[in-house]
């Protein structure tokens, strides 16, 4: 909303308030000031006359003239190319401040200049809010006979001294985007007097009309229609071609610009139709029409069935509430004119003015919504206006479809309900003084205070809360004390899944891998490359583009993406992870994605590195379910039977715990890869929410045994499908309790190992919590061992 | 006896004198059974019975003394040869040859968990929801019915006529509200990822993150919310934060503010980052409106409520110098690595 303060001032004594003091206070009355906007800005003016004008010698397009200002005549060197001798220009005097500098006495090319000739332009005024032939877009300003030499009120006189507040008008107060009710509410923050014309009534003249008005949709509930059979077309005056032009609205003549000013002072929308173009004298207002229509910019719009048309005869003749039609358009020599001031619905109102990309004056306020009694009002001044200044006559009674019915209603609150919701100790004289500055009448009744609201609040205040936010609205607030809410203790904990994703970062952190986040929304590619989906992917029904179209069924697209812009940013050694929700037809999913590439560890001064491979990535793995409380018993690994579309097939595998899947990992296929224009990148993603449905493994404290453990390795040669977890097994089977620990400690395959073969060694930790093993019972077990190793994978003891 | 004294010269002269190697022959050349103290021994034979005890005793000192010097000069030859190991050792300190890496948290994951921390620590639980939601919660229970702007095609991703990419971390709120009708009071946190139909920008992203609290009890005021508010904004700036309440709109609240606090870098003074006021506009929150309350099955008329929202991004923007939203998404670790903590 645009808040003219020339404008406002015709409502309120402005006297003694700067801007800034004004826009403090609205700020502080819920009103936000976007912008502070001086139409102009220029000190040190005066009006002048060019008395000679002659060639700059050493210029081709400069003048240097003798400009008599009244008190003196100064030499101006001026480039403008419509400088000429008997001009009345407006002077900038040395000294005076534009937006472009300050003007300082000077020399231009051998000639004196004290002083600038100035273009509106060069005064900071905009060129939208110059009229079309202004001398100022291709020179300097040429003043008319209203100008005296010496002047120095020029842009008062030319209506360029205002400040116009750009205002942020929240969805609760659509009554602010009328002047009238703007004013209303500017005297309540600034505790001032308000006085605003009377014109009610204004619109109860003329003869019988026999104008037809006809609403066909539940969604036009309310319609005045007012025959005026004769009008005069004439430049509007000053004064409201000023007020347009502050708000930003395009001067036509007194017809058109009554209609958008009336609006702009009742929030109504208001459109005049041309009397010839409705023959008929009928309207009917329909949501059934389809087809295209041109409105009155020109452009064709393709109307669809619920959009409201106002339609005569059966053709339509106007988009209601967004823009009227170029069939039925005020033109230069119309006549007469038929008013129309409607309700339409808000919310067709805005889905049409979407559909079509119309956003029109109209349908902002249509779409916000309109007080109850908008429509009375706006005929009602549009009346008066047009007698005062189109000499219009020939009035014919107003006709009205519906009603516009507002029954004021009153709202109680007490004074300690107020106090105990907001926790502070406003008199009844504070709460009753607010109610009164915003025009509201209010009694009071023992601790209650009874409001009445009038119509143009009434969207906004239904109940008491309502009223208290008035309050707090329009009284100081920043001696609120702070306290905190006295209430029974609670205990404030993360939940387990909260938990679980805490761990996981922090582990994946202390080994150097980043935490990312990323965009939720991907293309269709990420979908069709998706990893184990579990359902079909959700599209938006309108999304911003093709690259945003639906929610991503996995993570390691993104990770993928986020990983090729780092190494095209010479990042490289790189590991990310993402903790993220997913989404499919099947529901939501939280999973945990992570990409390496390159080394995991790695030193060049020491020559230490470590490159991530399959057993990185495992080890990671092993460690985040351990660290989150599962024992390694209940995880085990599967050959990768789910995708080898994207994972390598011979190095990569399932993760799975408790029997139930819990993810994928190991190397990427290399020709998956390619397409990415990657290489060598291992991946990882975990289902969390097995992790988070999994109960983590007692914790008991182990048992140390009293007793001295023997260690014996074993060397075998195997062939190489021979898997280390079924040698690890089939030691711990047949060596039962006393073996306390197994593992491999070399695998090797190359020179002196047949091929197809490799050699395995074990190392095995005898021990037991009751006694001390005697050399024989440690040589018998292990001999068992090294036998059903041999006869059970045919190996060969080296 | 003069033997003896030319003795105990002669043994600590060299062993002054002796190297390590040295040494150890000199404590056989003088200590040992045969050796040349040991021997003075045998002179004792020849000595009347009464200076036995004393001859004897003037023995064991010499060959304590020898022992004690020899003891010294071990300690010393062994420290100088420490020293020049030690030495050998010597290591460029300034020169780094093993840096653990370090990933870092996100920094929306990082300000996330101080906001829960804050709170968990007043006694506030986290509450979750799903992120594909239906308009129900959105919007509808968050007394924004239907036809109002805010539901717009335009601002919100709708997948179905009733579904939606939630658009703010009410939707949690509002399943919060009705979950816990019956089990009052309620004191949560909601953070959560929010999605509107905005075109990405240096200020704007389609996808941000959110974190609303909300606390539903007897006797709530907004002076509790000023409090609780004020408390958060000190721990997560700085603590001579003050805040300041402006009055605002918010469908789910009334009365509803906006909440600035007192510019963390200038401390209020004025400056370029709050544009010279003092201060910087952080969040929205206000008291749960009465609808709110009544749709979820509370009733208005015993309990009160506040709730308040924080962008995550224009927190971490703010705290940590953040100039264009899109570095938070872009992952590049040259900007991740900034994070470390």
């Amino acid at each position: 909303m645009k808040l003219s303060l020339n404008w406002l001032s015709d409502f309120i004594d402005l006297k003694g308030l700067d801007t800034n003091a004004i826009v403090d206070q609205m700020v502080k009355c819920g009103f936000e000031v976007e912008a502070i906007d001086k139409m102009s800005e220029g000190t040190n003016l005066v009006v002048g006359k060019v008395i000679e004008c002659k060639d700059h010698p050493n210029s081709d397009h400069l003048h240097v003239t003798k400009t008599d200002i009244g008190s003196e005549v100064l030499d101006i060197v001026c480039g403008a190319p419509n400088c000429r001798e008997g001009l009345k220009v407006i002077v900038a005097k040395v000294g005076a401040k534009l937006p472009g500098g300050e003007i300082k006495a000077g020399v231009i090319r051998g000639e004196a200049s004290n002083g600038m000739l100035c273009s509106l332009k060069e005064l900071g005024i905009s060129d939208d809010l110059l009229p079309e032939d202004s001398p100022s877009h291709s020179g300097i300003e040429e003043l008319d006979d209203r100008f005296e030499v010496g002047d120095t009120d020029i842009l008062k006189k030319l209506g360029y001294d205002d400040t116009i507040l750009d205002v942020s008008i929240y969805a609760n107060r659509p009554d602010c985007l009328s002047m009238y009710a703007m004013a209303k509410e500017m005297g309540a923050i600034l505790d001032r007097e308000v006085r605003l014309p009377d014109f009610e009534g204004k619109a109860d003249i003329g003869e019988e009309s026999d104008f037809i008005l006809k609403s066909e949709s539940a969604n036009c509930p309310h319609f005045l229609a007012k025959v005026v059979n004769h009008v005069t077309i004439k430049e509007s005056p000053e004064w409201m071609k000023a007020h347009l032009r502050a708000n930003g609205v395009k001067c036509i003549n007194n017809l058109v610009d009554i209609s958008n000013y009336v609006m702009l002072e009742t929030g109504q929308p208001l459109h005049f139709y041309d009397l010839r173009s409705n023959p008929a004298k009928e309207i009917t207002v329909r949501d059934d029409y389809e087809g295209v229509y041109t409105a009155l910019d020109g452009i064709d719009y393709q109307i669809e069935k619920g959009d409201l048309m106002i339609t005569s005869e059966g053709k339509p003749i106007g988009i209601a509430g967004i823009m009227g039609g170029d069939n039925t358009k005020i033109l230069d020599d119309t006549t007469g004119l038929i008013i129309e001031a409607a309700l339409f619905d808000h919310a067709q109102i805005r889905r049409t003015s979407n559909r079509l990309g119309l956003q029109t004056e109209a349908a902002a306020r249509f779409a916000k919504g309109l007080e109850p009694m908008a429509q009375n009002k706006a005929v009602d001044r549009a009346v008066e206006l047009l007698i005062e200044l189109a000499d219009a006559s020939g009035f014919e009674k107003t006709v009205e479809y519906g009603k516009a019915d507002y029954e004021p209603y009153q709202i109680s609150e007490t004074l300690s309900h107020l106090n105990a919701l907001i926790g502070k100790e406003y008199t009844m004289d504070e709460a009753v003084s607010v109610m009164k500055r915003l025009g509201f009448e209010c009694k009071v009744e023992g601790e209650t205070f009874i409001t009445t609201i009038p119509s143009h609040r009434a969207s906004d205040l239904k109940i008491r809360e309502d009223i208290d936010e008035e309050i707090v609205r329009l009284t100081d607030f920043d001696d609120l004390t702070s306290t905190l809410p006295l209430m029974p203790q609670t205990v404030g904990k993360l939940s387990n899944i909260q938990n679980i994703r805490r761990v996981i970062r922090d582990l994946l952190t202390k080994h150097g891998l980043y935490d990312t986040v990323n965009y939720t929304l991907v293309n269709e590619k990420y979908i069709e490359e998706s990893l184990l989906p579990s359902g079909d992917a959700v599209a938006m029904i309108s999304p911003l583009s093709d690259a945003r179209k639906y929610i991503r069924t996995s993570l390691m697209n993104s990770l993928l993406e986020a990983l090729s812009y780092n190494l095209d940013h010479y990042n490289s050694d790189l590991g990310l992870f993402e903790i993220s929700k997913i989404y499919t037809s099947k529901g939501e999913e939280e999973r945990l994605g992570i990409v390496m590439e390159g080394d995991l560890i790695q030193d060049k001064v020491k020559h230490l590195s470590l490159k991530t491979d399959f057993y990185v990535v495992k080890g990671l793995l092993r460690q985040i379910l351990s660290t989150l409380g599962f024992e390694m018993g209940r995880v085990s690994i599967k050959e990768n039977d789910l995708d080898t579309k994207h994972f390598h097939p011979y190095q990569s595998a399932v993760l799975m715990m408790d029997g139930k899947i819990l993810g994928i990992f190991g190397k990427l296929h290399p020709a998956y890869l390619k397409t990415l224009k990657l290489n060598d990148v291992y991946y990882a993603e975990l289902m969390l929410d097995v992790l988070a449905q999994a109960t983590p493994s007692k914790v008991k404290a182990p048992v140390i045994s009293k007793y001295p453990s023997v260690s014996r390795d074993i060397s075998l040669m195997v062939k190489e499908e021979v898997k280390a977890a079924d040698l690890l097994a089939c030691i711990r089977k047949v060596g039962g309790h006393i073996v306390k620990k197994a593992e491999v400690f070399d695998v090797y395959q190359g020179e002196h190992i047949e091929k197809g073969y490799k050699s395995v060694s074990l190392s095995i930790v005898y021990e037991d919590n009751e006694k001390t093993l005697k050399t024989e019972d440690v040589n018998a077990i292990h001999g068992k061992i090294v036998e059903e190793l041999k006869s059970r994978f045919e190996a060969i003891q080296r | 006896m003069l033997d003896l004294e030319a003795l105990k010269n002669e043994a600590l002269n060299a062993v002054a004198n002796a190297d390590s190697k040295t040494l150890e022959d000199l404590r056989i050349e003088y200590l040992s059974k045969k050796g040349k103290i040991q021997s003075l021994m045998a002179q004792m034979r020849d000595l009347p019975a009464e200076e036995k005890p004393k001859f004897g005793q003037m023995v064991n000192d010499l060959k304590n003394a020898v022992s004690a010097a020899m003891d010294a000069k071990k300690a010393e030859l062994e420290e100088v040869l420490m020293n020049a190991k030690l030495l050998s050792e010597k290591v460029d300190i300034t020169l780094d040859a093993y840096t653990p890496k370090q990933g870092t948290l996100h920094p929306l994951t990082l300000v996330q968990k101080e906001i829960e921390d804050v709170f968990i620590g007043m006694g506030y639980n986290v509450a979750e929801g799903p992120e594909l939601e239906s308009d129900l919660y959105n919007f509808t229970k968050a007394n924004t019915p239907e036809g109002h702007p805010a539901r717009d095609m335009q601002d919100t991703f709708y997948v179905d006529p009733t579904h939606l990419l939630r658009s703010q971390t009410t939707a949690i709120q509002m399943r919060v509200l009705e979950a816990q009708a019956n089990d009052l009071p309620i004191k949560v946190i909601c953070p959560g990822k929010v999605y509107r139909r905005d075109d990405d920008d240096a200020t704007h992203s389609h996808q941000f993150t959110q974190c609303e609290g909300l606390v539903i009890g007897k006797n709530i005021t907004v002076a509790d919310l000023k409090g609780t508010l004020e408390l958060m904004i000190r721990e997560m700036f700085s603590k001579d934060a003050k805040i300041r309440f402006r009055p605002s709109y918010f469908p789910f609240t009334e009365p509803s503010f906006e909440v600035d606090m007192t510019c963390h870098i200038c401390h209020g003074k004025g400056c370029p980052t709050c544009k010279g006021t003092g201060w910087i506009e952080i969040l929205g929150s206000g008291m749960v409106h009465p609808n709110v309350l009544e749709m979820a099955g509370i009733d208005s008329k015993v309990y009160t409520g506040f709730a308040f929202g924080v962008g995550i991004e224009r927190v971490a923007m703010l705290k940590y110098g953040i100039t264009d939203i899109r570095d938070l998404y872009t992952n590049d670790v040259r900007f991740l690595d900034g994070f470390k903590r």
